[in-house]
Order: C-alpha cells, then structure tokens, then sequence
C-alpha cells in the first residue's frame, strides 16, 4: 500500500506531465511534418525535404532538445514531497509510527518516480513514433529507442537530485525552487568548463549524433550514462542517510 | 525476562539546543493498565512520545517499549507494528477518502479485525467516499480513532485523543478505552481534559518542564492528597507545618491551607497542638492536584 500512497501523492503532477509531454511531441511533429513550404523552407514537402532523411533526424533531435526541458522539470516536481515536506504538512507523525523502515519510505518512493520518469520518456517518443508513421514518413525504432535510453539513464540523475534536496529542504516552493536552481547552475557551469561532462548535452544526444546523418550512434557513451547513474545512486544513498538522521 | 511494564525509560532526555524538553525522565508504564499523561503544554509530552517512537532522538537515557529498544531502528520498527498510536494533531492523509484511509492503515496491521471497523464506522457515521480534507476535525478525530481502536495491539499510545470530540463523541472514546483495557490492551494517553482522565485512568502520570513529578495510581492520589484547611486565633507559623509531604502552604490572615502529597495526619496533629480553632480535611480530585503540583514547580 505503499506504492498506493505514493501514486495518489504523485498521479497528479504525473499525469499533467504526460499529458503535455506527449500532446507536445504530437502536435510539435505533426505540424513540422506538415508544414507549408515557404520561402524561409523552400522544399517539397515542408521542413522535411524529399529523400532527405537527415531532416527527418534533425526533426527528432530538436524533439528531443524539447522533451529534455519539459522532462527534466517533471521528474524534478516528481521529485519533490516525501516525508520531509509531510512533516511541515503534519503528516509525517502517521507516516512514521508505521512499522516500516524510513528506508523504505524513500525506496517506495523512489520507484514510483523512477517508473514514472521511465514513462514520461516512452510516452513522448512513442507519439513520435506513430505521429511520423502515420504521416509517411516512419522513422527507424532503433532511434526512438536511443533517445529514450538517453533521457532516462543519464537523466534519471536530476530526479535524483530532487529527492536529495526534497530531503534537505522543507518548504512547498523552496525545495522545488532549490532544485531547479541546481539544474540551471550546473548546467551553465558544466557547459563553461566541463562540457565533456555535461549531462545535458549527454541526455540531448549532442555526444552521441552524428551531424551529417542525425543520426544516434548505437555507440552511446556508456561511460557517461554509467557515471550519471552513478552520481544518481549516490544521491538516494545520501538521502537516505538524512532521512534516517532527521527528527520530525 | 519480560517485565510487566510495556514501557519504561531510564534518564530519557531530550533537548533542543539549549532548551531542555525532557529531562532525566524514568517512566514505568505498567502493563494491563490505562495510564494517563499529564502536563501543561510544553512540558515535553508529545516529545516522550515521539521519542518512544522513534521520531525524535534522545538526547540522553534509554527506554523501551514492549521490551524492545526505542534507539534501535529495527526494534523500534517492530515495535511500532505491536503498537496503536494517535497523534496529537490526527495526522491524516487530505488526497485520501476515508475508505482508502482504512485500507492503507489496515494493510500493515496483521491485528486489524474488520468487525469492529464496521461497528466503528456504524457508530462514527464515517462518509466513506468523502476525501479526509474535506472531513470536519472531530471527523477526522473520530476516522484517526477508528485506525487504532480497529486493531487489537498491546499498547494504545495516544496523544490528547478526545481533542475535537463532541460530548457524544468523548463519552464513545472514552468507552472505547474501558473496553480496550478490559481486553488486556495498555493504554498511554496524554490529555488535557482532567475530568475524562479521572474517569478511566489506573495510573496518572505528571510532567513538567520535562521532570516526571507524579508517578502514582489514581486511588493512591485519591487516598494520600489532602486539602487541610486550618483557622487559628492568632497569624499561624508557616514554618511548623513544613513536613514531609506537604507540598504547598498558603496563609491568608488567620487562615491556612496545606496541600498535603501524604502525611495528612501529622498536619491535623499538629495543627491542634498549635490550638487551631478549626481543621478541616478536604479530600482533592485530581484537577486540584494537577494545578497544584504545576504550579508549585
């Protein structure tokens, strides 16, 4: 029942996000597929010129760059909650005198976003998928497949990063606040100085394309997504210790 | 060895910087027995509590409940799910109805017995559809009653419990609590209503600023306390009624008034070896000793 109550507090903020991820990509493909020729697009058949797939791919990367922003702020407001904010909502005490371990709290938790962070992935790409068949122009699965790889193992690491501040900070609009700070600043900063190590551009797919085709190397940097997991395992590790400090 | 109280602690502390909530308590809270817990706001309550718990961590001292270890995580987990508890505030979950409340709460507890949250639910007149945020308080008192008085645990633990309640609804707890007590249930409750105390409590228990003042069984205290008025010809001598068990004096002119923890007798004896013109005994409830000890600390 756990996973019960962690689905009623977070179905809401869930299903909005999906909603818009996937009416998003439908829409923002669809039209693209069928927009007007123009003289800015001089072209056949819209933005995607005939016989020249690599349009098709450069659709999809821009896709992708969009549904990154839209998915990295839902799975942090997926992020926020937990027994932290119950606390300063007063429920924690009901929470707590349960005969389960604060670990587990977290763990329940954790899941539930991590399955739903899978889903807003998948929803998006799926709707691309069907959208670009059903116009004629399918493209490859094997693609939809990597960009979905991408967003969720080297993204998963900012749902992550909610949980860790949704744990350090108690406040409705502070934590949430909080975590989209961390989210800009270290994108800039890692955009400065270490961009080789920018998860963003991980997510996006700017390491793995290739500029001539648009196409995602099947050769994903591992090492990257590995190193984001990683630093994600690490986060829920620290949450659980200040979970298990902390007094309510 | 299992001992027969369901709680004891030794020198439990608790403070918060440099404010104390707890200090040095050593409780005993018997088993079998319906034992209340008295004190003033702030008196650090709701903190032994949470400490039993496992919500706060002590400062200093050791307890157990249930014979298991309040500072140890996996013992205190397992005690939790031997233990019905009602917190102060009725915490309850507003995104849930008031069925999905009881199902949730029911699926940790294998001591749920399910005719008696019908008959709860009957007597509560509980919207079973209706979201917990839209219930009124004494509702939602009643729904966070209904979760703990639905199982059968060793230990009920609530915390100011009637708060809310209508007369209706306080004379239903309070029945409720007689007949889990009578079931072999310990029951430890805080409150601040005396008089629903004085009706169900074995043992009553007084706190505070976090010192454990009263520790007796409710006929010890109806037994021992005394109010002895006294009337003398002349100003009476304070200090000569300054004996063992005499917690208060208070002297308005030619009048006195002993508040007596024990040794009422001695006070009388005394009294007339100083040639009172009049004594006078008067049994105290317990609202008159709580005042007392209150406000004597």
């Amino acid at each position: 029942m756990l996973w019960y109550k962690a689905w009623l507090e977070t179905r809401a903020r869930f299903l909005t996000s999906l909603m818009t991820l996937t009416i998003f990509c439908g829409v923002f493909v669809h039209h693209a597929l069928y927009i007007s020729c123009s003289d800015t697009f001089p072209c056949a058949q819209g933005l995607i010129r005939p016989g020249r797939q690599a349009d098709l791919y450069f659709l999809l990367m821009v896709t992708q760059n969009y549904v990154v922003i839209m998915w990295v702020l839902a799975v942090v407001l997926l992020g926020m909650g937990g027994i932290v904010r119950e606390r300063a909502l007063g429920t924690s005490s009901l929470t707590l005198s349960l005969p389960v371990s604060r670990a587990r709290l977290l763990g329940v938790r954790v899941g539930m976003g991590v399955l739903q962070a899978i889903a807003l992935a998948v929803a998006p790409w799926v709707t691309v998928f069907v959208v670009s068949r059903l116009a004629g122009l399918p493209v490859f699965i094997t693609q939809v497949g990597l960009y979905v790889l991408l967003l969720v193992g080297g993204g998963l690491v900012y749902f992550t990063m909610a949980i860790l501040v949704s744990s350090l900070v108690t406040g409705e609009y502070t934590a949430p606040a909080t975590a989209f700070g961390v989210v800009l600043l270290t994108a800039i900063i890692f955009d400065a100085w270490l961009r080789r190590f920018n998860v963003w551009r991980l997510v996006t797919g700017d390491f793995s394309i290739d500029r001539t085709t648009y196409l995602l190397s099947t050769h994903l940097p591992w090492l990257g997504i590995l190193a984001s997991l990683s630093v994600g395992v690490l986060m829920l590790l620290a949450s659980t210790i200040v979970v298990q400090r902390r007094e309510f | 060895m299992m001992s027969d109280n369901v709680i004891v602690t030794q020198a439990l502390s608790k403070s918060y910087g440099s404010a104390e909530a707890v200090r040095g308590l050593n409780l005993s809270v018997g088993q079998n027995r319906i034992t209340a817990f008295l004190g003033r706001n702030g008196a650090g309550k709701s903190t032994t509590i949470k400490m039993l718990l496992g919500m706060v961590r002590p400062s200093a001292g050791s307890g157990t409940v249930l014979g298991k270890q309040i500072t140890d995580a996996e013992e205190n987990r397992e005690l939790r799910r031997r233990v019905a508890y009602v917190a102060e505030d009725k915490p309850l979950y507003g995104y849930m109805t008031v069925e999905q409340t009881i199902r949730f709460a029911r699926s940790f507890y294998r001591d749920w017995r399910a005719d008696v949250e019908k008959k709860l639910l009957e007597n509560y007149q509980l919207p079973l559809r209706r979201k917990v945020k839209m219930l009124s308080k004494g509702m939602r008192t009643k729904l966070a009653l209904l979760l703990a008085f639905a199982r059968r645990p060793e230990l009920l633990i609530l915390d100011e419990p009637s708060e809310g309640l209508d007369p209706v609804g306080v004379e239903h707890f309070l029945q409720a609590l007689v007949g889990r007590s009578a079931e072999g249930v310990s029951v430890f409750f805080s409150s601040h209503q005396i008089a629903e105390v004085e009706r169900v409590a074995d043992q009553v228990c007084i706190l505070e600023k976090g010192c454990l003042l009263v520790d007796a069984s409710l006929d010890q205290l109806r037994q021992f306390y005394r109010r002895i008025d006294l009337v003398f010809s002349s100003t009476p001598p304070e200090r000569e009624f300054r004996i063992t068990g005499v917690e208060r004096i208070q002297t308005t002119g030619r009048q006195m008034s002993v508040f007596a923890s024990k040794n009422a007798e001695a006070v009388v004896e005394r009294a007339h070896d100083l040639n009172a013109v009049s004594v006078e005994v008067v049994p105290v409830g317990l609202r008159d000793i709580f005042l007392e000890t209150v406000k004597e600390n």
